[in-house]
């Protein structure tokens, strides 16, 4: 087994577009060849920043629901899309239970949230939805994002009740990236220490992805052929 | 299978298992006896402190300890093959990083390994499964469970080190045939049920 890395996973360079434009052609470039998710690449991407801005428990909460949108709807429209139907048994399993996480993860925020909750954002997710590939490799990229905005995002919590339930969020997605790694693949569990990343930083990924967008499409790129029998 | 798991095949989640899924995952679990020392019971309502992080990391070196315990005897019994000894070897030194931080966490508080007992379960590929999912599983909640109990300098280093130990326990159910994530939310367990348990299972003595 060996270290996936994001040239491995980003063959669309969806992330990796957005590393160059954050850290220039040479760091990108290294980036990509750097282990994804292990202590190089985002010891790496960690580059020195002002401050980070305190940021409130609902800022960050509602930031996790956006998130947690993006991912229920990406697993939903890949099994809209027949997707997930056309994978083998072991990755159908994996796709529909994280999906059904990220659907109840979505209902368990927004109950937290009750109405200060922010809306659904509307998402395009560019054809990664669309083949198993592209699919595999977009879900095991952001699942280890997850884990390391929860890893980031956690301490800063101020309601000590929030900060035991992150936890245990926490958990689920990083058992969540860990089986998408075993996937493909890669080695689940590739160094002691997760690295974090605060919510600005993946805020900054996600923007550049183009995954969120200010309106629906009115089209699906492309349906899975209909069985007419 | 409980009402919090799902099950092979299974994708779709009613908004009572959500919400109760959630309770459980933030329940802020209080104190109990530790290994020959003592978190007051009532300890998960008062405020976080440094004196409070060193306790708990003493309670959680504990476990780390044991885990570190099984895997070297697995090693050493030299038993297991495949990915299950890819994994131990994978694994095993990431135990000794974490025993190591808790270490350093717990200063003054840290007390000596707990003495352990796999003699029964190292011998077969099965039964170090077994053991390593329990020990996993059981420390993970036991984690969860001291989530607010913690200063905030305190919780961001034992996030980044939690989610390793559900990474752990994802790949070695996945390794057994086992659901890698079950839950929506992991749940939260006390320090004397995670006890309880480990020597029920004969783990610790």
């Amino acid at each position: 087994m060996t270290d996936l890395t994001l040239a491995d996973l980003d063959r669309d360079e969806a992330l990796g577009e957005a590393l160059e434009t954050l850290y220039g052609s040479t760091r990108a470039a290294f980036l990509r060849r750097a282990a994804f998710g292990g202590a190089a690449m985002l010891g790496a991407m960690a580059v020195p920043s002002p401050a980070a801005a305190a940021v409130t428990d609902l800022e960050i909460l509602n930031f996790g629901l956006r998130f947690e949108y993006l991912q229920a709807t990406f697993y939903t429209q890949a099994d809209e899309l027949g997707t997930i139907k056309r994978m083998i048994p072991r990755k159908q399993e994996w796709a529909h239970v994280l999906g059904a996480h990220e659907r109840a993860h979505v209902k368990i925020l927004k109950s937290v949230l009750g109405p200060k909750a922010a809306k659904r954002p509307f998402f395009d997710f560019h054809g990664t939805t669309e083949t198993d590939d592209a699919f595999t490799r977009t879900a095991v990229a952001m699942e280890d994002l997850t884990v390391a905005l929860l890893a980031g995002v956690t301490p800063q919590i101020q309601d000590r009740g929030l900060t035991a339930a992150l936890f245990g969020l926490l958990t689920v997605e990083a058992r969540h990236a860990a089986w998408a790694r075993n996937i493909v693949g890669a080695t689940p569990a590739a160094a002691a220490f997760d690295d974090p990343r605060s919510l600005g930083e993946v805020r900054t990924v996600v923007r550049r992805t183009g995954f969120v967008v200010q309106r629906p499409s009115t089209t699906m790129r492309r349906r899975a052929p209909q069985m007419t029998g | 299978m409980t009402q919090l798991d799902v099950g092979r095949g299974s994708g779709r989640w009613t908004r009572g298992q959500a919400l109760r899924a959630a309770v459980v995952g933030g329940a802020a679990v209080g104190g109990g006896a530790l290994l020959g020392r003592g978190l007051d019971a009532g300890a998960s309502a008062a405020a976080p402190s440094v004196a409070r992080d060193q306790e708990i990391m003493g309670f959680l070196l504990q476990l780390e300890q044991v885990q570190e315990a099984l895997y070297r005897a697995a090693i050493k019994a030299g038993r297991i093959d495949g990915e299950l000894r890819e994994y131990v070897r994978a694994v095993a030194p990431q135990e000794t990083e974490h025993v190591a931080f808790l270490a350093k966490g717990a200063a003054g508080k840290a007390g000596k390994p707990p003495p352990s007992d796999f003699s029964d379960v190292i011998h077969t590929p099965e039964g170090f499964r077994r053991a390593a999912i329990d020990l996993e599983e059981l420390t993970l909640a036991a984690y969860i469970g001291q989530g607010a109990n913690l200063t905030r300098d305190a919780v961001g280093g034992l996030a980044r080190l939690v989610s390793v130990e559900a990474r752990q326990a994802a790949w070695l159910r996945d390794i057994a045939g086992e659901m890698p994530a079950p839950r929506v939310a992991d749940p939260a367990r006390s320090p004397d049920e995670v006890l309880t348990a480990l020597r029920d299972r004969s783990y610790i003595l």
